[in-house]
């Protein structure tokens, strides 16, 4: 018979044999800026709403933009690992001007009707494939910066959505291998101009989905092994406190595998490329009557584990 | 009485006043590469189906994309308007491997049904504004880059177009000053595969339109003041030499300031 004490160490060893090694933390990196900075420079949130550890700090050769410190891969994200091991000077939220995670991709792609019920509010069919449509990159703004509405709309809708970023260059991937071509997630808000979208520019999507603004991205670029199962999280949008859309990334049709493997048989993806996954039900074009962004209007789209961004509207 | 000598001097001087001062060549950006350079560089080339000059090489401070030289406006182009001047050696064109003039912009913006006769080849209305879609900056190619036939579509068709390259950053442009914004002009072929573009996709056609290879750029960005009139100009494509599109520039529904105007709201 195992003393107590020798019990407590086998169980614990038993634990942790049972699961492969974790960080304890999660990483989740930005771009970020502050007054003492002459250009962004990228970091880790200390966990959601928390302050910002200085990465270009902590090693001077790491590259300034996401997008490069995609592209050199493990080289890079190794650096970030120690540093997120390490006890680090972290700056004050409030000190930090936080950018898109993102900035510059070579592509924003989108997908829409991604939702069974989002299908059904709008009583279309869910469709067999994936429908695939862009926004162009300067469409991108931070997570907290202000939503422009446009004086050519009438009709700014919200939509909260699963962003993925993509970490490894790939063409043809197969759905089995697509996870290891994901860098992170992120929120994501594809603010769309109904109006153009739906009956202006011969039905083409494109000007109704990329003013300039209307890509919100944030707070942070989570890892994709710091989230335990993307498709399984909580997603909601709220306007002025109230929730609009409130759903969870289980209901996507296509998921993230598929839509890798989908959109790839066509394109190349590159690091740093951004596929926004589809948004849930109960976008404003579709309520009776139908209600839109005004002025003044604050909009909070959260995902669980990755964290909220909030866009004022003006 | 002049003397003949002095009449031809006094119409001289009196020629060179009615045109205001223009280069002698075109200015003819490119972006290239030879065996010898560790990266791709920027040149000019020497007249159509000219040679290249390199530009970094002859003021190694010069950035080594399209994209930096033309963020940099007045400050690069000038270095470029002097290397026009000056006698400098020329790379044969064999040993040159031209890249598109510009990659990885940040937008492709295509417009659709831009040519009264297109329109009516489809049996659709002219329409009153612009139709504007896009493709992907990862389906650019250089001029002389294959078109890879992708397995997903039985329906690749050609398309040749005029290409703006916007040099200078702007919103809300007013069509009178949108000039001011264009870096210049290249050739462009809008590769599009039918079966996505109009029955696929939800009818969205950005898939069909955004295949990898499907937007070769070319040969040269050919400044804006070395082109006499971007909306006169003959364009035509041929396939294995037979002539399948033949037209001009001045058979555009909405032209080049329209259109920026249009898509810089």
């Amino acid at each position: 018979m195992l003393s107590s004490g020798k019990r407590r160490l086998f169980s614990a060893l038993l634990h942790v044999q049972k699961r492969p090694c974790q960080p304890s933390r999660a990483m989740r990196l930005v771009q970020f800026q502050t007054p003492h900075l002459e250009e962004p420079h990228l970091g880790l949130e200390s966990g959601i709403g928390g302050g910002v550890v200085d990465l270009n700090t902590f090693d001077p050769t790491l590259p300034k933009t996401m997008l490069q410190f995609l592209e050199q891969g493990e080289t890079t994200l190794s650096v970030a690992r120690r540093a997120l091991a390490t006890q680090l000077p972290v700056l004050p939220r409030s000190q930090v001007t936080f950018l898109a995670p993102v900035t510059r991709p070579d592509k924003v792609v989108c997908v829409g009707m991604n939702y069974a019920d989002h299908c059904k509010e709008q009583n279309v069919r869910v469709p067999k494939e994936p429908i695939i449509f862009s926004k162009f990159s300067s469409s991108i703004v931070g997570p907290y910066d202000e939503i422009i509405l446009p004086p050519e709309s009438e009709e700014v809708d919200w939509e909260v959505e699963l962003a993925v970023i993509i970490g490894k260059k790939g063409k043809h991937i197969k759905a089995t291998d697509a996870m290891a071509h994901v860098a992170g997630f992120t929120v994501a808000h594809d603010v769309s101009a109904r109006d153009w979208q739906m009956r202006r520019n011969g039905k083409q999507w494109l000007l109704g989905k990329t003013f300039d603004t209307f890509c919100p991205l944030g707070p942070a670029l989570v890892t994709r092994d710091s989230i335990t199962d993307p498709h399984n999280l909580k997603i909601c949008c709220r306007v002025n406190g109230e929730v609009v859309q409130s759903s969870s990334t289980n209901q996507m049709l296509f998921k993230t595998e598929e839509l890798i493997a989908w959109v790839s048989q066509f394109v190349t993806f590159y690091p740093g490329d951004i596929i926004l996954t589809g948004t849930p039900p109960g976008v404003g074009v579709f309520r009776k009557p139908p209600v839109f962004l005004k002025k003044g209007d604050e909009v909070q789209c959260e995902i669980e584990e990755i964290g909220v961004i909030v866009n004022k509207v003006v």
